[in-house]
């Protein structure tokens, strides 16, 4: 087989071979069970949890995330190496370690304080958002900090040259001119956020009305062998994300920049 | 007055030592130095953008070395020129004094006036990314003059352009020049274009400077070896001091047995016979004598009789590989085309070269 061949063969493979498993779950697929199942009251439940809380978590992750990427993408500072490299953790270990980590630091002295005095987050909802920060603000960071990387900080420079404050140049050049990039950080990082299991089931628990998500709802529909139910999910899920991929290609279109 | 006094800068490898720069108001002063000899870091501690180590700097009497760079009225166009891409030519123009909130009243007419001599009317709608490599220089030209600033950093200029381009925007900046009297400080490594655009010129070589003065002053009387190498100076020999001032007022240097003339009003009071000296000949002044052309009494002190070794031609001038008979001395000759026509000239030809004693120059 020629050069050319064998590589496109083996992109149309993988193609093949995620495609041919989504294929497979309508093997057990009903339409009407799909509607069914769909407008069931606990199913419209996960979803809007779902929808929220990665929502609510990828806002605070963008939130600290967009200041520390600029910060790394743009100055030199005392450990940037370390932060830059502690960025990876959440995607070195396994989503459920890090959610054992956010469960044993509850237990910590500080931990049970803050629970006591501020926010329950052991097996409550809140436990859900932070579990989905934790596992999104170091890919959170990251990306923002590679479209900030693009913009080269001459553009600021003549800003402030020409009148602008640090704030300023950030906020009226930097800032639209990585948009797209950023947009397409938020949206991955929200997609990432969605499908957020380990850490999530691991701090939030799996409780049926309450902190059960999408996927914590496709594992407990597993566990009760309802694999209608678990098939349903799988397709929303597969939905919602080949939606916002979609959308990240809409937004990786880019000005006619020079 | 822009008075640069002092400036240090320790960044990395690059090492900037105890720099001076004066500029008059409405002056065109190049910083001329090697590429990589840290002037961009030079102009980014003058805007502000980075701390030098110690230094003063102020325009007329206000010092401004610890005002934040937005405060500094010092406007700046970088090598890439970075024109804001998601603004129009127009928004980019008028960048400088909406971020000021500037009365635009007050800066219409001038405004206009400079979108006038740039030639970017028609363009003003456009976004930067439609504009070709000449008229995106301009647009940043504009953009940073606009706000009527102190100061103008202009930073390689005329660098990534072809040569046509090249011409367009050097006329550009000398018109700017000419109309508008900004006080410019310009970076670069091309002497050609500082002999040309520049009223002063300061020579920074490895951090320090070598030499400052009047553009003439600078090109035709390095101060030193190394500016004249900088300079792409070609014909520096090491002299020895035969004669000090004779009769006629001529001090005698020999060069391997060679003897030159130089009046004494070149030569410093502390020259001592027997020192050594280097001695630099500009390729540009050397003439090479028209056969049995009678020979001018100015130039009858240097007469030198040599072989032509190598006739190169460099496009808008001839250069000449010369070496004198007596001494084997090579020289370089430049000689505009129209001279090298009517001389008749072939490699291995014996030929007389003569050189007014004005044009000697003496390096310690």
């Amino acid at each position: 087989m020629n050069f050319r061949g064998t590589m496109i063969g083996a992109a149309a493979g993988l193609f093949v071979f995620y495609f041919g498993l989504l294929l497979s779950l309508f093997f057990f697929f009903g339409a009407r069970e799909f509607w069914e199942v769909l407008t069931h009251p606990s199913t419209l439940f996960s979803i809007r949890l779902s929808l929220l809380a990665a929502t609510l978590a990828t806002f605070f992750a963008v939130a600290i995330g967009l200041p520390a990427a600029y910060a790394l993408s743009r100055f030199e500072f005392p450990g940037k190496r370390l932060l830059d490299t502690f960025l990876e953790i959440p995607m070195i270990i396994s989503p459920i370690a890090l959610g054992a980590t956010l469960l044993v630091f509850f237990n910590t002295p500080l931990g049970a304080i803050i629970q006591r005095k501020g926010i329950y987050f052991v097996f409550e909802v809140p436990g859900i958002i932070l579990a989905q920060f934790a596992t999104i603000a170091g890919l959170t960071t990251r990306l923002m900090k590679t479209s900030l990387d693009e913009i080269s900080p001459r553009y600021e420079s003549v800003a402030r040259s020409l009148g602008l404050s640090a704030w300023q140049a950030f906020y009226k050049v930097t800032l639209p001119l990585s948009l797209k990039g950023l947009i397409a950080s938020v949206i991955l990082s929200w997609a990432k956020a969605v499908g957020e299991f380990g850490a999530t089931v691991t701090l939030a628990g799996a409780m049926p009305g309450k902190t059960e998500t999408l996927p914590v709802a496709i594992f407990m529909a597993l566990g009760s062998a309802n694999v209608n139910k678990a098939i349903v999910l799988i397709l929303i899920l597969a939905l919602l994300g080949l939606f916002t991929l979609y959308v990240v290609r809409l937004t990786g279109k880019r000005y006619r920049y020079d | 007055m822009i008075r640069i006094e002092g400036l240090t800068i320790h960044f990395d490898t690059f090492k900037i030592t105890d720099l001076h720069i004066r500029i008059e108001e409405g002056e065109f002063h190049f910083l001329l130095g090697p590429t990589g000899s840290g002037k961009t870091l030079i102009l980014e501690s003058i805007m502000g953008l980075r701390k030098p180590k110690k230094g003063k700097i102020s325009i007329g009497e206000r010092e401004i070395q610890d005002l934040s760079p937005e405060r500094r009225e010092i406007s700046y166009v970088p090598q890439d020129l970075a024109l804001f891409p998601h603004l129009r030519v127009k928004d980019n123009i008028l960048f400088g004094i909406r971020a000021r909130h500037l009365d635009m009243q007050k800066y219409r007419d001038h405004v206009d006036a400079l979108i006038e001599v740039t030639r970017l009317g028609p363009l003003l709608e456009r976004y930067p990314a439609s504009l070709s490599g000449g008229e995106k220089k301009r647009v940043a030209l504009l953009r940073a003059l606009a706000p009527r600033p102190k100061l103008l950093l202009l930073d390689e200029p005329l660098s990534g352009l072809d040569p046509s381009m090249k011409a367009e925007i050097q006329q550009l900046l000398k018109t700017l020049q000419s109309s508008f009297h900004p006080t410019t400080l310009c970076v670069t490594h091309d002497f050609e274009e500082a002999y040309f655009l520049g009223d002063e010129i300061t020579i920074c070589i490895d951090g320090k400077v070598e030499q400052s003065g009047r553009r003439d002053e600078v090109f035709l009387k390095p101060r030193s070896r190394k500016v004249a190498h900088f300079l792409g100076a070609k014909n520096v020999y090491r002299a020895r001091v035969l004669k000090k001032g004779d009769v006629a007022g001529h001090s005698i240097l020999g060069v391997n047995g060679l003897q030159f003339s130089i009046p004494l009003s070149l030569c410093p009071a502390s020259l001592q016979v027997g020192q050594e000296v280097d001695l630099f000949i500009r390729p540009e002044e050397v003439m090479i004598i028209r056969e049995g052309k009678p020979v001018k009494d100015s130039l009858r002190h240097n007469l030198l009789k040599g072989r032509i070794r190598d006739i190169v031609d460099r496009g808008r001038y001839h250069l000449i590989y010369f070496e004198t008979i007596e001494g084997k001395i090579p020289f370089e000759i430049s000689i505009p085309n129209y001279a090298f026509r009517n001389l008749d000239l072939s490699r291995g030809k014996v030929v007389r070269a003569a050189l007014r004693e004005e044009s000697l120059w003496l390096m310690f």
